[in-house]
């Protein structure tokens, strides 16, 4: 049995390697690399498999559609424009606030999708042309679109490592509220702090020429599709029993319906779905994927030969090593690193007496950032992207984002450590 | 109501279905066209009520 | 490459991958609608009166997949009444086994038996995703081979969608995963309006109040990882019986734990219908190495041997709640746990409340289960009359 799911793993990172190698991409790759390894399993495997997997984190996906259109529908409305405006022209006098609007304003699209690219993507672009302004260098600006859309990713009530962890550990998603908001949004704005509080003062002047806001724009048009949203959600949870029972896909698209509705300009609903798709492509073939591979894994014995090879190790190796692994295996498979570490770590958490909502809450916020990391480099590659970036990958960019990338990796190492101490921030729900 | 509810899903996901059909059929990338089918499975198995 | 050629290839590459993906989507969907279609024969027994449906306690259920039959083996003498469900998650297949089992060879000679072997019929009728489950399983008997559904824990999307954001149990209030909605052991005691498994709880309930239930049996299996497993979970009011029962198997038979149900924990049957009918509850946990995470190759095998080497090396690790050799835990060892359980209650029960007697024949006892297979228990189908066979 041992001996048969190395091999069948070795298949899979050997399949894995050699298609990457010839530019298929990593999507691709990883699903080149489950059917082979099903395959090598022989007996059992069929096309059946390959569905049923690809339906694991079909919901999921559905969660982030929604709530990317209804983003980018905010988005193409005006509405980004219009509060990063108000933010400039109002507080550009106080670096201090300027900075702590800028972070929850990159905080709330990954918040709500889960994906730091979506934050990279709705609001990366104007965030930068800000930070710029306030005489932030290029590297440092890429640095903290990076570090804060990671954040955002990390940032409840959408985490999508932990939600694939806590389902696949048969384990409710409850509880991770607090410590996820915690500590992504003191990650975050330790991130911009540091990065960002060293510069020139705004010329507000020319940067709110530079952002064309419409002149019909209202407050209360980008208000009132978030308050619906918040609203739905926050009435599901109050009068749960009397209000029917909606699902976030549902209550993301009523709120991009009532961004649609109350916009001051037509919003070309089709393009922006159409484009919302693309953009996702991605990420959703990613969540799509990695949901066939974890079936093929489990099929062939490969989860278990990974999942006790993890449980089996020394509980203080483990844990002193997590601020490597995770985010090295995020930047290898991406989300496949939740179901197949994570769900073995939970176990192991909860028989060793370690709180397994903290702890994986915490590893939850580590996970993403290694978004910058290769092969897959998802969202760093986003971030240079949107902010023109030209310098060195590495020794720019991946150098600013050490600091806090460090400072956040040891606070969440150290959450995972007094986890039994922090248990009450599981209240929120 | 529950019923309601469950028609506006298959109609959400039609909705992101037909964007993905589109978009397959544009596709000037012949990976990222590979990519839409397989992303496609679920969404059209949900939609012919098979699983 | 020319650009008339790349346009050309780039065609043929969607064609091929068009071709590919139909041959997978057709292949799969029939094995998928071959999956919820199939119809397990349940034999009546000797102690089977008749065969009613769930709707005829609560009438919103017809015609849903979770209008689950409910068989009725009644002794026509007075006598304590007794529910016994099966299939409350079909991933944990000696539960229907058992449950079957019972219709199949039960008769009492007080009291009534009332058996659902689906209690959740909806989660029968798919298979789990990323667990790569097999679809079917099949137990020997001495006529060929019985097919029956591997199913999940949660009812299938198909009958049950969306689920909520989070999932606020009714009426408690608490907060659970957002797809425990379709975890049937976690939506009880119901409510006629909510989605299907908190409807069909809600019949189950309006049965057990109509029907003057005593004792509710609810049948399980877990993995070896999870601390809930070997176990009887008693709600208060039948702290007592499961406590007898508990001792005395483990001093002649195997060993059997007992707890008493978390009065914080809300939406199971051994909490909530205690708290919510005149009926108590008993829950059953037999050990299914099938459901572990660190298992091996997943498979029919496994499934119905209970044997892995990878379970077993975290068990040398120390990391399992129940013990695990070579040996595994087949089956009928699995399926016999249960039965001998049932009928240890009886006797418990008998000696506590003569009044209300439930005596039962017909029931294999643990050694001969575990030696001649749950099959050995099951009729042909094809041998009896056609009213006598029932369809799950
Ligand atoms: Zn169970």
């Amino acid at each position: 049995m041992l001996n048969h799911a190395l091999l069948v793993l070795g298949v899979m990172v050997v399949v894995f390697a050699v298609a990457s190698r010839l530019k298929v991409s990593v999507e691709l790759s990883m699903l080149l690399a489950a059917i082979a390894g099903g395959l090598a399993h022989g007996s059992g495997f069929s096309a059946r498999h390959v569905v049923d997997g690809a339906f694991t984190y079909f919901d999921v996906t559905l969660i982030f559609l929604s709530a990317t259109f209804f983003m980018n529908i905010v988005k193409e409305s005006g509405g980004v424009d219009y509060i990063v405006g108000g933010i400039v022209k109002r507080f550009h006098a106080n670096r201090f606030l300027c900075l702590l609007f800028l972070t929850f304003i990159l905080l709330i699209p990954g918040a709500l999708t889960g994906s730091g690219s979506v934050t990279v993507l709705v609001v990366g672009a104007l965030a930068a042309k800000v930070l710029s302004e306030m005489g932030i260098p290029k590297e440092k600006v890429t640095a903290i679109i990076f570090l804060c859309a990671a954040m955002s990713a990390a940032a409840p009530p959408v985490n999508l490592w932990a939600m694939m962890a806590a389902a696949g550990s048969n384990m409710p998603y409850v509880g991770f509220i607090g410590p996820l908001g915690a500590l992504s949004v003191l990650g975050a704005l330790f991130s911009m702090f540091w990065l960002g509080w060293k510069g020139s003062p705004i010329d507000a002047a020319k940067v709110a020429a530079s952002i064309k806001v419409d002149a019909r724009m209202r407050g209360w048009r980008v208000g009132l599709p978030f308050a619906v949203l918040i609203a739905l959600i926050a009435l599901s949870r109050i009068f749960p029993h009397d209000f029917p029972i909606l699902g976030l896909p549902l209550c993301f698209m009523l709120a991009a319906a009532t961004a649609a509705a109350v916009s001051a300009t037509k919003v070309p609903l089709l393009r922006i779905a159409r484009d919302t798709v693309d953009s996702l492509l991605p990420l959703v073939g990613m969540m799509i994927v990695v949901g066939i591979l974890v079936q093929a894994m489990s099929l062939s014995g490969v989860r278990g030969l990974i999942s006790l090879s993890v449980v089996t190790l020394p509980l203080a190796v483990i844990i002193g090593a997590l601020f490597v692994i995770l985010p090295l295996s995020e930047g290898l498979v991406q989300y496949a690193s939740a179901p197949l570490l994570g769900v073995p770590l939970i176990l192991l958490f909860n028989m060793k007496g370690i709180d397994p909502v903290v702890a994986l809450s915490a590893m939850a916020v580590m996970w993403p950032l290694g978004d910058i990391l290769p092969p897959t480099l998802v969202v760093g590659r986003a971030a240079v992207m949107v902010t023109g970036y030209d310098g060195s990958y590495y020794k720019g960019f991946v150098k600013a984002t050490l600091v806090p990338a460090l400072f956040i990796l040891a606070l969440s190492t150290l959450v995972v450590i007094f986890s039994g101490q922090l248990t009450f921030l599981k209240a929120l729900g | 109501m529950n019923q309601a509810v469950m028609l506006l899903y298959y109609a959400t996901t039609a909705f992101f279905a037909a964007m993905m059909a589109w978009n397959f059929a544009r596709a000037k990338d012949a990976q990222k066209a590979l990519l839409y089918l397989v992303v496609l499975m679920p969404f059209v198995m949900r939609l012919l009520r098979l699983k | 490459m020319k650009k008339s050629e790349q346009g050309k290839t780039l065609i043929a590459a969607k064609a091929a991958g068009l071709v590919a993906w139909a041959a997978v989507m057709v292949f799969a969907g029939v094995a998928f609608r071959q999956h919820r279609a199939w119809k397990e024969p349940v034999v009546l027994g000797p102690g089977v009166t008749a065969v009613r449906s769930l709707h005829e306690w609560f009438a919103p259920l017809k015609g849903t997949e979770n209008d689950c039959n409910v068989y009725v083996l009644d002794s026509g003498l007075p006598g304590s009444t007794i529910l016994v469900l099966g299939g409350t998650h079909p991933e944990e297949p000696a539960t229907n086994l058992a449950a079957e089992l019972l219709v199949e060879n039960a008769k009492p000679t007080s009291g009534k038996l009332l058996v659902a072997i689906h209690t959740n019929r909806s989660a029968s009728t798919v298979t789990r995703p990323g667990e790569a489950y097999p679809q079917f399983y099949s137990i020997k008997t001495a006529w060929g081979q019985k097919k029956y559904r591997m199913g999940d824990r949660s009812a299938n999307p198909l009958d049950s969608w969306p689920d909520p954001e989070t999932y606020v149990h009714y009426p408690s209030g608490q907060m659970l995963a957002y797809m425990d909605i379709r975890n049937i052991n976690r939506t009880w005691p119901g409510r006629p309006n909510g989605l299907l498994c908190e409807r069909t709880s809600y019949g189950f309930m309006q049965m057990i109040r109509k029907e003057k239930v005593d004792l509710v049996i609810d049948y399980h299996e877990a993995e070896l990882e999870y601390p809930v497993i070997g176990t009887i979970v008693a709600h208060q009011k039948a702290q007592e019986v499961a406590a007898m029962v508990s001792m005395d198997l483990s001093a002649s038979q195997f060993r059997i734990g007992m707890e008493v149900s978390p009065r914080t924990l809300h939406g199971l049957t051994h909490r909530e219908i205690g708290d919510f009918s005149d009926a108590t509850a008993l829950l059953f946990e037999s050990p299914e190495p099938f459901l572990d995470r660190v298992r091996g190759a997943t498979n029919e095998a496994l499934l119905l041997t209970g044997v892995d080497e990878f379970v077993q090396r975290a068990g040398k690790a120390g990391l399992l709640y129940w013990p695990i050799d070579e040996k595994g835990w087949p089956i009928e060892v699995r399926v016999g746990r249960h039965i001998a359980t049932t009928s240890k209650v009886f006797e418990v029960w008998n000696l506590l409340y003569p009044e209300k007697p439930i005596a039962v024949d017909g029931l294999p006892g643990y050694g001969d289960l575990a030696a001649k297979g749950v099959g050995a228990y099951f009729a042909d189908p094809a041998s009896v009359a056609k009213d006598r066979v029932a369809f799950e």
